[in-house]
């Protein structure tokens, strides 16, 4: 494994100009979002009739990258040659005209013009022309399509091989294919596959970015991983397999951060009720979930984004409905509740994007601290009691240390960890039974994370559940007790406090788990 | 029921029934309304609806808004009658208007396009500027006496008791429905209305496409302008106030959406004799026309209501689909 890496090193460096016989490299590409380096020095090679599968964990680059080569995003430095010549991607009409074309992982079609009219738009050449050469393409990959009908009505699976022949029409020579899979059923993946080996072997370049570890090895010849802005792992899929793909999405060293453990909590298992159960439920987005939260213990929800865990949560949480099974509270069936009800029944929930979801920028952390007490008495019966209100905010202010300048403060203009405690402090004034924190250190510093993790053990002393959602391996290994992970929907594996690792979260969540590997032969 | 809806999805179509439909109750309820001239005048006094409704329509359907078009037209028609005292020519009104529409509309494209500021606010602050322009311009007076050969220009008839303006106007019609329907470019107005990432990803150029819709947007509202003046003989200095209502409503009524990205030229042309002809219906039916603005109001929520409980119902639908499918490769 160690041999690979330095050897995709060193042909890497060898190469510090553009080959003329590669479709696309990329040459020391940066790129940062104002302190934050998404991109560091990126080099990737491409060759015609080669499916390049790009993978990496959230927030690694990929889509950032895709950008870049797309011309939608500027690099702050590096340089792009497409068929061995300098090309500066200034916008994307210019990366169409180079043949580049991406396929978003969610499609961008007009959902009001026939499919006709989406696949033509945007061309300069005569419609006749334009039709017989549609005509030609369809025919020679062998689609049938009623191209008058509307992209609204189609499926999703239909809507991927629209944009693919609209990438075809354009001459493509680069395909970029993001996440092509992470909406289509089985059987529609399997002839996805087959097409992609049709163009594979037409000479187009394909870039497959994917979340699906397996897939790497149906349907890639090269492999490509990214952590954290850099490349660390490149070459054919043969000289890989599945354990050194998993390496590679590790950060170094993690071995080590496994080791320095801390105690999980002790519960009694066996003699302890549940306060939290769901009972084989499915929504929209997840199937047939069942898990179990314990008084005084921190469940862990691993997986990639996407998987369904927000889904799952905001469903629990009254947002969407509960298709099948049941959600227990206290032994409880609190089953298709209304967000209110869920709140009054004591579940409070913590969610992904504090800025829409979560705070109220413009308001003071008096307002925003006590906000979910509204109903209360204690507030006042028709007037608030600014007092109370204070007293309650004080509290919060103390034992969380949200370093503030007063409650008079808008709570849009503390740091983001200032903020992350501030609603976490909301969700615990109403005095919750289970807390569900959705990603509750992503953007926040270290300093930061290290109270707001004070917080959450804290909160496990008392004897709240408390159920934690993360992309963050490091954080379910620090914080959970027990541990699930989520892939496509559904929980494919579960972990005792010492068997939460790096390569067990990350095998499982890229939907690599025994079982599951066991179920698909 | 079927056939009903498939009416309805050619959009300007229903409209074009929904117009049949207000003629027939009006002859129904009084049968003095049927006759050629009255139906044929309900086309002919529509002229600055149609113009100030096939300009916000470009606007529209990249899925922005313009209020200011009301103003425009003020400020245009001002010009266009301090113009007509001295006896300039049509052209020299034409060319004025151009001029005055481009300036407004390139500065409200730049504040949506380029600033990114939300286009309701940002016309909403040029509707006051311009407001403000008609006063110095006027000097707070109502302006009129024109010489008689503009005022007189409009009434005359071409054929069959059709105006000289109504024809102009229906020949800009059609250019204009075929340009935006048939021509590359025309569809680059509904595709960033539709989506405008994926107009982006395939090349579009969105911030200019968005830069012409209010550059046209604003020529059509001064011309409309010119129209208004020579019909009425005077300009008042709050005429247009209001008028973007009626526009806007006219183009929704037309079938396209407010969302973007849905409708056509015909439709707003449409939309907009329908608006100009509720107050003439309203005095046949034997109505006060004090009703004109509140039924157009009426008329125009019911349908943005309806139009976004559509879209909103299709957008989750699609939402479950995809979410369903991607929790459904694991279930197999």
């Amino acid at each position: 494994m160690a041999n690979n890496v330095s050897q995709a090193a060193s042909t890497l460096s060898a190469a510090p100009t553009g080959e003329p016989n590669k479709l696309l490299s990329v040459r020391g590409v940066t790129k940062s979002f104002g302190t934050n380096a998404v991109l560091k020095q990126i080099d990737l090679d491409l060759n015609g009739g080669e499916v390049l599968a790009l993978i990496g964990g959230n927030g690694a680059g990929k889509s950032t990258l895709m950008k870049i080569i797309m011309g939608i995003y500027q690099p702050d430095d590096g340089k792009i040659y497409v068929n061995g010549c300098l090309t500066h991607l200034t916008k994307a009409s210019v990366a169409l005209a180079s043949g580049i074309y991406m396929v978003p992982q969610e499609p961008m079609l007009f959902p009001n013009m026939t499919i006709e009219e989406n696949i033509t738009m945007g061309f300069q050449e005569r419609k006749q022309q334009l039709r017989a050469r549609l005509k030609g393409v369809i025919d020679e990959i062998g689609w049938k399509f009623d191209l008058n009908r509307k992209a609204s009505t189609l499926s999703i699976a239909e809507q991927t091989l629209v944009e693919i022949i609209r990438g075809l029409l354009r001459n493509a020579k680069i395909l970029i294919l993001d996440e092509p899979t992470s909406a289509l059923t089985f059987d529609e993946v399997e002839s996805f596959f087959r097409i992609v080996q049709e163009l594979r072997q037409k000479g187009i370049g394909i870039i497959y970015i994917t979340h699906r570890l397996s897939e790497v090895f149906d349907i890639a010849t090269h492999v490509s991983i990214m952590r954290d802005g850099i490349i660390t792992l490149h070459g054919p899929v043969s000289d890989f397999n599945h354990e050194m793909l998993v390496q590679g999405l590790l950060p170094p060293g993690s071995v080590q951060k496994a080791a320095q453990l801390t105690e999980g909590a002790a519960i009694d298992y066996a003699n302890t009720e549940p306060v939290f159960e769901l009972q084989h439920v499915s929504g929209h987005g997840f199937n047939d979930i069942s898990l179990k939260v314990y008084p005084g213990e921190i469940l862990g929800v691993a997986g990639v984004v996407g998987a369904g865990r927000t889904e799952l949560v905001s469903t629990i949480f009254g947002r969407d409905k509960i298709l099948q099974g049941k959600v227990l509270l206290d032994g409880k069936d609190i089953t298709g509740y209304s967000t209110k009800k869920v709140l009054q029944a004591g579940i409070n929930y913590v969610p992904e994007d504090r800025h829409n979801h979560g705070l109220f920028k413009i308001s003071n952390i008096t307002a925003n601290t006590t906000s979910a007490l509204l109903e209360d008495r204690r507030l006042g019966k028709l007037f608030l009691k600014p007092k109370v209100e204070q007293t309650i905010t004080q509290e919060f202010v103390d034992s969380f240390r949200i370093k503030i300048a007063g409650q008079e403060q808008l709570a849009g203009s503390l740091s983001g960890g200032n903020q992350q405690k501030v609603v976490i402090g909301r969700s615990l004034s109403t005095k919750p039974k289970l807390v569900i924190l959705d990603e509750p250190t992503r953007g926040i510093d270290a300093a930061a994370r290290r109270d707001v993790y004070g917080i959450i053990r804290g909160l496990r002393e008392t004897g709240v559940a408390i159920l934690i959602i993360s992309s963050d391996m490091e954080e379910i290994i620090e914080l959970a007790d027990r541990a699930v992970t989520v892939s496509q929907g559904s929980i494919n594996a579960e972990f005792w406090k010492k068997d939460i690792t790096q390569d067990n979260l990350t095998a499982s969540s890229f939907g690599l788990h025994m079982e599951g590997e066991a179920h698909e032969q | 029921m079927r056939m009903l809806k498939s009416i309805l999805k050619v959009r300007w179509l229903s409209s074009l029934a929904f117009l049949a439909v207000m003629f027939i109750i009006t002859g129904l309820i009084n049968p003095d309304f049927f006759t050629y001239s009255n139906i044929i005048e309900c086309f002919n006094s529509s002229v600055v609806f149609t113009l100030l409704a096939v300009g916000v329509a470009f606007v529209i359907m990249t899925g922005e808004i313009d209020v200011s078009i009301g103003s425009t037209m003020g400020l245009a028609a001002a010009i266009a009658g301090m113009l007509a005292q001295r006896g300039e020519s049509w052209a020299l009104m034409i060319v004025y208007s151009i001029i005055i529409g481009l300036l407004i509309g390139l500065v409200n494209g730049y504040g949506v396009a380029v600033l990114g500021v939300p286009s309701l606010i940002f016309t909403l602050g040029t509707t006051g500027i311009v407001r403000g322009l008609v006063y110095v311009f006027s000097g707070g007076k109502t302006t009129e006496n024109f010489a008689g050969s503009f005022t007189n220009f409009g009434s005359q008839t071409l054929f069959g008791q059709i105006t000289i303006y109504y024809t102009i106007v229906l020949v800009i019609v059609i250019i204009t429905h075929l340009l935006l329907t048939q021509t590359r470019s025309g569809k680059y107005f509904i595709a960033v209305g539709d989506n405008v990432g994926g107009a982006t990803l395939i090349g579009i150029p969105v911030t200019a496409t968005k830069i012409v819709a209010y550059v046209l947007c604003g020529i059509f509202a001064a011309i409309s302008g010119v129209a208004f003046a020579s019909k009425y003989g005077q300009v008042n200095i709050v005429a247009g106030a209001g008028y973007e209502m009626s526009a806007i409503a006219a183009c929704v009524l037309g079938g396209i959406s407010l969302s973007g990205g849905l409708g056509n030229i015909a439709g707003a042309a449409i939309g907009a004799v329908i608006m100009s002809t509720i107050s003439r219906l309203l005095v046949f039916i034997g109505l006060s026309s004090d009703f004109d603005n509140t039924i157009k109001g009426v008329m125009l929520i019911t349908i943005v209501v309806v139009d976004a409980l559509m879209q909103r119902r299709s957008a989750e639908a699609a939402r479950r689909e995809r979410l369903v499918a991607r929790a459904s490769g694991s279930a197999r």
